[in-house]
């Protein structure tokens, strides 16, 4: 419920999927939804730096959908994590960690996407799957 | 759901004991008393506990004589649990756009070729 692991083999080597990250016309192209017209990234590549996409839905808000955040950690090519904000995230500072683990010539991207704040992170992150589990039981 | 509540929820739901009084109010109401006796912790703990999960919405309160009954209010889960959705969603198709645009760069298109770094 607090926290969401998305993963993806890309059969691509670990520097340049971990470069697309920080690069902003890379970022502006593969952040840009399908129902997005365009988007565009400002992004400042170190930690403390902070990022921007701009994302133009012309049907829901034509002055776009920001998306921001603060560079947390930058391990090249192996692991990158930054704040993640939107409205989608209702105000609430989220944190994306993003492992770029080496498969052979390709690499295993593994997202986590967290919903609390980071210095909360480790004391929230046990404990959510039995609370899931019991709620999954009452409703089923 | 404001953002207050939300950060309440999660905070509410940090705690290993409130996270067990969920799970004893998934299998059906219960007092306050009962819960005390089930917790090795002081009556007035529970009840301090008791009233974090009221604040958050995740449970609610009747009192009937000298019986406070508790009754579990799932929604705020729910409601937070759709943010999971939207996100996984959305992380799935921006992986993949990335994998499509690392690959298409590898592909030579002598139409629209793109300086390389």
């Amino acid at each position: 419920m607090t926290q969401l692991v998305v993963r993806r083999l890309i059969p691509i080597d670990r520097e340049r999927v971990f470069d697309a990250w920080l690069d902003p016309a890379r970022l502006a192209r593969f952040m840009c939804p399908t129902t997005a017209k365009r988007a565009t990234a400002d992004v400042d590549p170190r930690v403390g730096g902070r990022f921007r996409i701009v994302m133009f839905h012309p049907e829901v808000d034509a002055n776009g959908v920001v998306h921001t955040g603060e560079y947390l950690l930058i391990d090249r090519p192996s692991r990158l994590a930054f704040t993640w904000e939107s409205q989608f995230t209702e105000g609430i500072t989220t944190v994306v960690t993003i492992d770029f683990i080496e498969r052979g010539t390709s690499t295993e991207v593994v997202l986590t996407h967290d919903r609390l704040p980071p210095q909360a992170l480790e004391a929230h992150r046990r404990g959510w799957t039995d609370i899931l589990g019991l709620l999954g039981e009452s409703a089923g | 759901m404001p953002r207050q509540t939300l950060d309440t929820v999660y905070a509410a739901l940090a705690d290993p004991t409130r996270r067990a009084i969920i799970g004893l109010l998934v299998h059906g109401d219960t007092t306050v008393g009962a819960l005390a006796d089930k917790f090795p912790i002081s009556f007035n703990g529970v009840s301090k506990h008791v009233k974090v999960l009221e604040r958050a919405g995740l449970v609610a309160r009747r009192v009937t004589g000298r019986e406070h009954w508790l009754t579990l209010e799932p929604a705020p889960l729910a409601k937070a649990s759709r943010w999971l959705e939207h996100y996984r969603a959305f992380w799935e198709t921006r992986l993949a756009a990335l994998e499509r645009i690392l690959v298409d760069e590898d592909k030579p298109r002598p139409s629209r070729k793109r300086p390389r770094k």
